[in-house]
């Protein structure tokens, strides 16, 4: 095996192109640069193109296009970036286009903006929220993967962690299966009179060969997005038989959680550990089976309480969830505060179990 | 076994350069590693952090650490930024040349090198961050020095290669002035090889 020291973002560059990512564009905004950077430095030797553009609007609509021309296709940003490049993604999912948009989150982690999106129509995204550098390397294969499965834009969620880390690791290409010709691609091969494809046009389609019109396709996007929902929920869940308190956060706050809940084992707590590895769909039958039983559900994410909402509505007692989490910027602004600590995230189950059971104790 | 190094100094000294140098170095050596970097918008001048976990076995540590090992310090601007998150007895490896306040850990193994002083009298006062570097991996023995000279020559960049020499001059200035293993890193009596059991 050959390990190299790469930092997230060179590793999520690597990724992106052993999954035959060709086409990257992007306008540079901290922590998201450093990909956009490795994506110029690697790209062309590997056949593609990578474009410095000139604001977010413009490089989410170039890979828009390049993924209409059946390439794989990525940009990416902060949540900044995200916030102008919403309306191109509704129109990807609209166009139904295969496109994977990196979030390189500052320190604020924004669930509604990735799993609600501000674009128009009924859309969700595919979102990936990797725990640690190894997992976003995986979760970038895999989100190519389903963009051209499902034909719809997909996002990872990652960090400053994530893009910043630096760790020993191999890039290697995974084999994740078949996937549907793109036999809708415009690249110029059907050309001729009345026969070149279209994407979109209200789906009304030709004189000789009419669409089922806007009503009929916006039913079937809609329709797509519940199978969606069906088949892609991911999740890790460490919760034993009996558990009592369970702690459920997600992207690289987990890692801190699993450390507090091991700690907090060893003084009997009955403690487990929940994370939605796809933010959408949310696993939310699999958080009800989690929590049956439990009588604090403690939701921990770095912003004023957003993922909070979707584990209210799925646990098996919903006044059993607390928020225990809450806004924490550095002073850079690029990345998180004091509350990503395991200290401070142990004083705050502590506290929460405390306010529970003031005798001390959940066991 | 776990170790971990908090890089600090000011913006322009080299402090990045050195921790993924060190880095490299280690996972050459078939060690497990994590690099995070810590700085904000202010380039030259503005704080410089960084975090190095080096370990014989797949990592416990999290991407904020705590209760750290050691430190190397080239300037004492943004050390009460890392000296929280050093454990009592700490080692701690000052450019003494820049770094003039006491350092306050309780118990640290304090081992002052006038890095930039030292990096002067031979002439390059850029590599001063790299003579602090060879100093501090003579004192602990967390790599070997030609370990160490080994990933600085990966690391420069081929339009950078005049430097090459400079660079290594300075680790191993910075190695020649402190007592070799002076707080060792790992056991010294240690027959196994990094990596394996």
């Amino acid at each position: 095996m050959t390990r190299r020291l790469l930092q997230g973002s060179e590793a999520v560059a690597d990724a992106a192109i052993v999954s035959g990512c060709r086409f990257f564009s992007g306008y540079p905004m901290l922590p998201f640069t450093e990909l956009l950077e490795h994506m110029a430095k690697k790209l062309p030797s590997a056949g593609g193109v990578c474009i410095n553009a000139e604001s977010e609007i413009e490089a989410i609509n170039m890979a828009l296009g390049a993924a209409a021309t059946g390439a794989r296709a990525a940009t990416g940003s902060c949540g900044q970036g995200l916030a102008l490049m919403q309306e191109a993604i509704a129109e990807a999912a609209l166009n139904e286009l295969p496109l994977v948009v990196f979030n390189m989150a500052r320190g604020q982690q924004d669930y509604f903006q990735a799993t609600r999106g501000g674009g128009w129509g009924d859309y969700r995204t595919i979102t990936l929220a990797p725990r640690d550098v190894e997992e976003a390397v995986a979760h970038t294969q895999l989100l190519f993967h389903l963009a051209d499965l499902h034909r719809t834009p997909v996002l990872l969620y990652g960090d400053y962690v994530v893009a910043h880390t630096s760790v020993g690791i191999e890039v290697n290409r995974l084999e994740l299966g078949p996937l549907p010709e793109k036999d809708w691609a415009l690249d110029g091969t059907m050309s001729g009179t009345g026969r070149a494809r279209q994407i979109w046009t209200w789906a009304r389609g030709k004189p000789n060969t009419p669409g089922p019109g806007p009503d009929r396709a916006w039913k079937s996007i809609a329709e797509k997005y519940e199978e969606i929902a069906r088949r892609e929920a991911r999740f890790e869940a460490d919760a034993p038989e009996g558990t009592e308190v369970l702690v459920v956060s997600f992207g690289t706050t987990a890692p801190f959680v699993d450390r507090v809940v091991q700690e907090l084992r060893t003084e009997g707590m009955r403690l487990g550990s929940f994370r939605p590895v796809t933010l959408w769909p949310f696993p939310g039958d699999a958080l009800a089976e989690a929590t049956k039983g439990c009588r604090l559900v403690l939701v921990y994410e770095l912003n004023a309480g957003q993922m909070v909402d979707d584990v209210r509505i799925h646990a098996a007692d919903r006044s059993a969830v607390r928020f225990i989490g809450g806004v924490s910027q550095d002073n850079s602004g690029m990345r998180q505060g004091d509350l990503l600590a395991v200290d401070a995230l142990r004083d705050r189950v502590r506290q929460a179990i405390a306010e529970l059971a003031p005798s001390g104790g959940s066991s | 076994m776990e170790r971990e190094v908090l890089f600090t100094g000011v913006g322009g000294q080299g402090v990045q350069i050195a921790a993924r140098t060190l880095a490299t170095a280690a996972l050459d050596e078939g060690r497990e590693v994590m690099l995070v970097p810590r700085y904000g918008g202010g380039m030259r001048g503005g704080m410089t952090n960084a975090e190095l976990t080096v370990g014989d076995g797949p990592l416990r540590a999290l991407p904020v650490a705590s209760d750290c090992w050691s430190a190397y310090a080239m300037d004492h601007a943004y050390f009460p930024t890392i000296a929280p998150h050093l454990r009592p007895g700490a080692v701690v490896v000052v450019n003494s040349s820049l770094f003039d306040v006491p350092v306050d850990v309780e118990g640290a193994a304090v081992f002052e090198v006038p890095a930039s002083g030292l990096a002067d009298e031979v002439g390059n006062p850029m590599t001063a961050g790299f003579v602090l570097l060879g100093a501090y991996v003579a004192l602990t023995g967390l790599v070997s020095v030609d370990g160490l000279v080994a990933a600085m020559r990966q690391l420069v960049p081929p339009y950078r290669t005049q430097h090459l020499a400079a660079n290594e001059q300075a680790i191993g200035v910075g190695a020649a002035a402190v007592t070799p293993l002076a707080a060792p890193a790992w056991p010294l009596n240690a027959v196994t090889t990094a990596g394996t059991p």
